[in-house]
């Protein structure tokens, strides 16, 4: 299931916004492309990032790939709980495994996002391989 | 087009994600390559192996000419007895790596790699003289599974003729399994306590079919298998041995031992006196940001040797991997440098295996 209250870009990150305030992470439709994940490369907090930069990246049994900005911003916060556990990509890719929270600078830029129904459309198509 | 092996629709039906392996349509992995390591540790896994190549070669010349051509000292070998060794070009570097099996006086198999199979049938063929019939089984129908586990002996019992206690680790024999002809050698590519099964098309299916029938034995993929021999620091062709190598500098000088003549062995003869200029080592990293082959090896700036492998360890939960470099940076406990590509990433040669508690050596099978 697509959860209905995230926006998702096209690199399959969702990300919440709360205020001036983003959590992103990666779908579930991408960490299960990915595999096992082995090891989170965290952004730097306090790193600002233009919309679509790569914030970082993530290694699995099977393949090492970026995570990208969906908007832009500033982090303020990393999941330091996946430097141990960085399997909750896997088990919680929505919920426990967020990877980092971005302080908005754009808020406008939330619009060119995908919704929910936008996204499983995307899925369906070009960005379901 | 890659071919399918005769479990390929069963990997299919189990929801595996298939890869082109070597021109092979094999399971990658079944639900978490993690999850099939760790079974593989703790009961038991089994593993499509039938994109290797399984040679037979019979005839009263069959011993001389083994021994001849490859590393293993084919007329020493016992019957039922197993030997790891090489085929060598005659500069000594490694056409492949492969499992010698004496089935009977006058009746060998020689287990191979799927990539260098076709190279190596040619090879064994141009430099085979007298009496020795050469046939390819595999392209005959015959497969092969690998059950490989500590459970392994447990789940194998009740379904085979042999004496399963009384098998040797390395020892090889003609047998029934689940009522079907095979051969089975207590052998594998895991560290643990294990078996590979040979037998044609569909028993295989049956075997396999049967394997599972029990709740400890799970299906393990490529990937969990990569790990696997990863972890016990054992060699992949195409990755730790190519003809670019020789077995002193892979440190594998113990299965091409130039005591007698063989194909390579005067080569070796030389390099032995020289010493190696690099040699395969075993790291592991602090981290679990993985290391991948072709990143660089250094010693403070100094480029001193490559990746062949590299990966995480679900064992040891820290970047594992192998690699070639300068002989006297070589020694247990060296800190290296490895360029991942994104990082500097510090690393220390290890001992090989880097994981040892695996069970295949165990006398206790049952």
């Amino acid at each position: 299931m697509i959860p209905e209250d995230l926006s998702y870009s096209e690199q399959h990150e969702w990300i919440r916004a709360e205020g001036k305030v983003g959590t992103v992470g990666i779908t579930d439709h991408a960490q299960d492309a990915l595999g096992d994940v082995t090891f989170v490369e965290l952004p730097v907090t306090g790193a600002e990032l233009a919309k679509g930069q790569e914030a970082c990246a993530i290694e699995s049994t099977k393949a090492a790939v970026s995570v990208y900005a969906p908007v832009s911003g500033k982090v303020v916060e990393a999941n330091a709980e996946l430097e141990d556990d960085p399997g909750l990509v896997n088990s919680s890719p929505y919920g426990d495994g967020w990877i980092y929270k971005i302080e908005l600078s754009a808020p406008a830029e939330l619009t060119s996002l995908m919704d929910a129904a936008q996204y499983g459309d995307f899925l369906a198509t070009e960005g379901g391989h | 087009m890659a071919s399918k092996t005769v479990l390929y629709d069963r990997h299919v039906a189990f929801g595996a994600r298939v890869v082109d392996f070597s021109g092979w349509l094999l399971p990658a992995q079944y639900e978490s390559v993690l999850a099939e390591h760790r079974h593989c540790r703790t009961s038991a896994a089994v593993f499509d192996t039938s994109h290797m190549r399984q040679f037979v070669l019979r005839g009263p010349a069959a011993a001389g000419q083994l021994g001849r051509i490859g590393t293993q000292d084919a007329e020493a070998l016992s019957v039922g007895r197993c030997q790891y060794g090489f085929l060598l070009n005659e500069d000594a570097g490694v056409i492949d790596d492969t499992i010698l099996m004496r089935l009977g006086d006058e009746e060998f198999l020689l287990v191979v790699n799927a990539g260098p199979g076709a190279g190596d049938l040619e090879w064994l063929r141009s430099h085979m003289r007298g009496n020795v019939e050469l046939a390819d089984q595999s392209t005959g129908g015959w497969g092969k599974v690998d059950l490989q586990g500590p459970a392994s002996a447990r789940a194998l019992l009740s379904l085979v003729d042999v004496d399963l206690a009384g098998m040797a680790y390395f020892s090889v024999a003609r047998a029934r399994c689940c009522g079907r002809d095979c051969i089975i050698s207590r052998t594998g590519y895991t560290g643990e306590l294990g078996y590979e099964i040979m037998a044609t098309g569909e028993d295989l299916g049956t075997i396999f079919d049967e394997l599972l029938a029990n709740p400890a034995v799970k299906p393990a993929g490529l990937g969990a298998r990569d790990s696997l021999r990863l972890e016990m620091a054992y060699p992949l062709y195409g990755h730790e041995l190519s003809t670019a190598h020789d077995p002193i500098e892979a440190g594998l000088a113990a299965f091409a031992k130039p005591d007698r003549d063989f194909i390579g062995s005067a080569r070796l003869r030389t390099l032995e006196q020289a010493g190696p200029r690099r040699r395969l080592v075993a790291f592991r990293a602090e981290s679990r940001r993985r290391t991948n082959p072709g990143n660089e090896i250094r010693y403070g700036s100094r480029a001193v040797g490559i990746v062949t492998s590299g990966a995480f360890s679900p064992s040891l939960e820290v970047s594992i991997g192998m690699g070639y470099v300068e002989a006297d940076l070589a020694e247990s406990g060296q800190e290296l440098l490895v360029d991942t590509g994104r990082c500097e990433l510090a690393v220390m040669v290890c001992d090989k295996p880097l994981y040892r508690n695996g069970t295949c050596r165990t006398k206790d099978t049952l």
